[in-house]
């Protein structure tokens, strides 16, 4: 598969690789200034010579640093200094010529589909695309850079703290510039140059900078990433349409980040979640004003968020207390019909098979929007001169809510309680020998997860206005499911790019709704055969999925001592 | 009583067909320890496998009892049995052979997708074959003179001519699999692999491919149980998969999980168990209810099964 270049080759053609490499750079560069479409109507506009679209000049950044990457180490490893060890500058360049190639093939691509052929690709389509292959094919033959020096991940609390907060507001920039394409070409272009870009820092070594700077700025960090969170509905200027989108993926992400609880902390497998959101939706339409409730008790909302998590965490502890002793795959599949046995009693409850609860298969409707001490979540509210609508309110409830999960779920991660977990999920019967009281976890965990989701729930019955039982089917689980594998079971990160992705995707991408579930299905497969530990991998859980991998036990072990290193040094090096 | 023996031969047609698909779930536990969720699909698939076949072969309808039971039915369920034998080689091949010394979660979670990706394959893809029609919404099931629609009365009960196939197909696939596991080669080699897998390779079994023959195996069975549900509901959908395999587990489980007997069992028990429950305890829209906590009390008292297969805890 791979094609592999001799190492000679590298050696006698670098500095013909190095040339072309350059001109290719360049040809993209030059292109952007070229009209690209024949037609108004595909990706931007990109129709204007001498005027870039806004996609253009967001494209242009992967050959500027393509260019920076080749043309700086040209100065000379003497002038460079310590600099020229601290970037792996030939590998990083054959990455960003690779990404720049992908993302023109996909504007082309993007433009001939929807203008109706490769006629409406004009020249400066071709120029990106002559330079995109130029480059590609030259910089595979550059030398491998050296691993690059840990040094550059060394730098002043003021630098960490500066870079933190610029990475955040430009992901706050990114993320609202992403969600303002609707149409498809455009966002998958977008999307594409994104990923390029994130693989081009990633080698650069910029995120691992970031989780340095981090983990000593841990305050730092979680600040800043609400505050851009919390920021987010004023760069929607008052539309609902991505704020609907937004409060769906914190819904659906809350949720996640407690099935995570089971599933990634404690490896139960769960396939009935959906089940304990759907308790706590259900606690909460009942509990509302809604005509269709026939409950004449309507407590404040914050007594009905603990009541529907505490309803759904008793239900956790009623399935879990008999099951969690049959240890396994069992537990998968009582979960399982536990789930079914929860919509069907939320069908039957209906007055004819049972009593009246729920008004059967139809659910409650017209569930009142929230109100907070005269604050209606139903009304948009303009704050600053910027219009907030009825999605943001949910949005931002929703981030305290998601908030509040994150804080117990890492909390738990590094208590003892979460120590205990892991031992549970890599070897029960070692755990068990050790004191671990592993059948009081196990239920800990499973009540626990059910409460994040109870609340979760109770904020989605308000969110949707009706609750019915056919929206907590098992597929529904699976999603979830996906969602914590996908990302990376046991991260708060991964869960949260994973929820994001599972729900913006087929929102973004409507073309292909109807093979939505077809690819879902393929996901799990792939995923579980070749990146078992998902997109963002928690290096203990990483290990686990390849034990044989010496390798990668080793690369962990060194960056342990890197992290030690750099948050003790007073206490010297680290040895395992 | 009258009743009750109606509910009681009802339950044994409804439990003959969960038998018929959980003896899937218990061959492949039994060998390599994992919950085949797709399994349910396989029977899905060898339902639309058979009405493939029938398609192909012009849709005869109203032939004669004889021609009917003797070739077209036949004809179908080799057709069906195909069908689900191909898919889950493939699935086998493709999804679980290469996460053989994964933690156990991966090949679940794997099964899941596997499951999901069937059932869209089916809904979208079916209809573009040529010939056959759109699978979106459920499709009627061709009608076997002989079988759709004859019923035998005796005394006040009414026994249908499918409750009758589907029974037979049962005791008729519990002799071939006796045959099959206690006088054949390859039977007993999967006894072998299935009591201690290490050792069985020693002894020079393949057990590559002794898998396979286990998923092949329960895919014959879960085939028939296919063309049984369409004969005896009168029509198929991608859907069709997901409740009967759920139950087809439970009753793997009701019956003792890598115990083939206890499937057969089991799957009976939990026929006859839904039957009456959905008679005397509410009404009919609580029988999949009772099926599930059925479920639940024989895990929590007797996680062994009823007829006790020794199950090792594999956490």
């Amino acid at each position: 598969m791979r094609v592999v270049i001799p190492d000679e080759f590298k050696i006698r053609f670098r500095y013909p690789a190095r040339a072309l490499g350059l001109l290719g750079a360049v040809l993209m560069i030059v292109s952007i200034f070229l009209p690209w479409a024949y037609g108004h109507d595909a990706l931007d506009d990109m129709t204007f010579w001498g005027a870039p679209s806004p996609l253009q000049l967001f494209f242009v950044v992967l050959p500027v640093l393509l260019g920076l990457l080749l043309a700086i180490p040209l100065v000379g490893k003497q002038r460079l200094g310590a600099l020229a060890r601290m970037v792996a500058w030939n590998t990083t360049a054959k990455t960003a010529a690779l990404a720049s190639l992908v993302v023109v093939v996909i504007a082309t691509a993007s433009i001939a589909i929807e203008l109706g052929g490769l006629v409406n690709v004009d020249p400066g389509a071709w120029v990106a695309l002559l330079g995109g292959l130029v480059a590609a094919g030259s910089t595979p033959f550059l030398p491998d850079s050296p691993e690059p020096t840990l040094d550059r991940l060394k730098s002043p609390a003021w630098v960490q703290i500066l870079g933190i907060v610029a990475v955040m507001a430009a992901a706050l920039f990114l993320a609202a510039q992403a969600l303002s394409y609707n149409d498809a070409g455009s966002f998958i272009t977008f999307a594409a140059l994104l990923v390029g870009l994130v693989l081009v820092l990633r080698q650069f070594g910029v995120f691992d900078w970031l989780r340095v700077a981090g983990r000593s700025n841990n305050r730092v960090l979680v600040l800043s990433a609400f505050v851009v969170a919390f920021l987010f509905p004023f760069t929607q200027d008052g539309k609902d349409a991505n704020m609907s989108i937004a409060a769906q993926v914190l819904i659906f992400a809350s949720a996640a980040l407690g099935l995570n609880i089971v599933v990634g902390l404690a490896g139960l497998l769960d396939l009935g979640y959906i089940a304990f959101l759907g308790a706590g939706a259900f606690t909460a339409a009942v509990l509302s004003e809604s005509a269709y409730s026939h409950v004449n008790w309507h407590p404040p909302f914050i007594v009905t968020v603990i009541i529907a998590g505490t309803v759904s965490s008793v239900l956790g502890l009623i399935i879990g207390a008999p099951t969690l002793r049959v240890s396994g795959d069992y537990l998968a599949i009582v979960t399982l019909g536990f789930g079914e046995i929860f919509r069907l009693t939320m069908i039957n409850l209906d007055g004819n098979d049972g009593p009246y609860v729920t008004n059967g298969s139809n659910g409650i409707s017209n569930i009142p929007d929230l109100n907070f001490f005269g604050f209606d979540f139903g009304k948009a509210h303009t704050i600053l001169g910027v219009d907030i609508g009825r999605f943001a309110n949910y949005y931002w409830l929703m981030l305290l809510v998601i908030g509040l999960v994150i804080l117990v779920f890492t909390n738990l991660n590094h208590s003892r309680i979460g120590r205990g977990w892991v031992a549970i999920r890599e070897d029960e019967l070692a755990a068990e020998a050790m004191g671990v009281n592993t059948f009081a976890l196990k239920l800990l965990a499973f009540a626990g997860g059910a409460f994040l989701a109870g609340v979760a729930g109770a904020v989605k019955a308000h969110h949707d206005v009706s609750v019915t039982p056919d929206q907590y089917v098992f597929l529904e689980s699976a999603f979830l499911l996906a969602a914590v594998v996908l990302g990376g079971m046991g991260t708060v990160m991964g869960v949260l790019i994973g929820a994001t992705i599972l729900k913006l995707l087929p929102e973004k991408l409507r073309f292909f709704s109807d093979y939505r579930l077809l690819l879902f299905g393929l996901l799990l497969v792939v995923m579980m055969r070749f990146r078992p530990e998902g997109m963002i991998a928690e290096e203990r859980r990483q290990l686990e999925f390849h034990a044989e991998d010496e390798e990668l036990a080793e690369e962990v072990q060194e960056e342990l001592a890197l992290y030690h290193d750099h948050l003790h040094p007073e206490r010297g090096s680290f040895e395992l | 009583m009258e009743l009750f023996f109606q509910q009681l031969i009802n339950g044994l047609s409804l439990g003959a067909l969960y038998a018929l698909i959980a003896v899937g779930y218990t061959v492949v536990y039994g060998i390599v320890q994992l919950i085949n969720f797709a399994h349910g699909e396989i029977f899905m698939i060898g339902a639309f496998g058979a009405f493939a076949t029938w398609t192909i072969m012009g849709r005869p309808t109203g032939s004669p009892v004889a021609t009917s039971l003797l070739f077209i039915l036949p004809v179908m369920l080799i057709g069906g049995v195909v069908a689900s034998v191909a898919v889950a080689v493939a699935m086998e091949r493709f999804a679980y052979r290469p996460l053989r010394n994964a933690p156990r979660l991966a090949p679940l979670i794997s099964a899941i997708g596997v499951s999901v990706f069937l059932q869209e394959l089916v809904r979208l893809f079916f209809g573009r074959i040529p010939g056959m029609p759109d699978a979106k919404s459920d499709l009627a099931f061709p009608s076997i003179s002989g079988i759709s629609g004859a019923s035998v009365q005796m005394g006040g009960v009414l026994i249908r001519a499918s409750a009758i196939f589907t029974i037979g197909a049962l005791v008729l696939c519990t002799v071939f699999l006796w045959i099959f596991v206690d006088r054949t080669k390859t039977g007993r080699a999967m006894v072998a692999t299935s009591q201690d897998a290490d050792t069985a390779r020693l002894m020079g079994i393949n057990v590559d491919r002794v898998i396979v023959s286990a998923f092949a195996v329960g895919a014959v069975l879960a085939a028939v149980a296919g063309v049984a549900q369409g004969l005896t509901v009168g029509n198929i959908g991608f859907r069709m998969g997901f409740l009967a395999g759920l139950k087809a587990f439970t009753a793997a489980v009701l019956g003792g999980i890598g115990n083939i007997y206890g499937a057969v069992v089991g799957g009976l028990v939990l026929g006859v168990a839904e039957a009456l429950a959905s008679n005397y305890l509410g009404t009919t829209a609580w029988k999949d209810v009772w099926a599930f906590i059925l479920l639940i009390l024989v895990l929590v008292f007797r996680p062994q099964g009823l007829l006790g297969a020794k199950v090792v805890d594999r956490a």
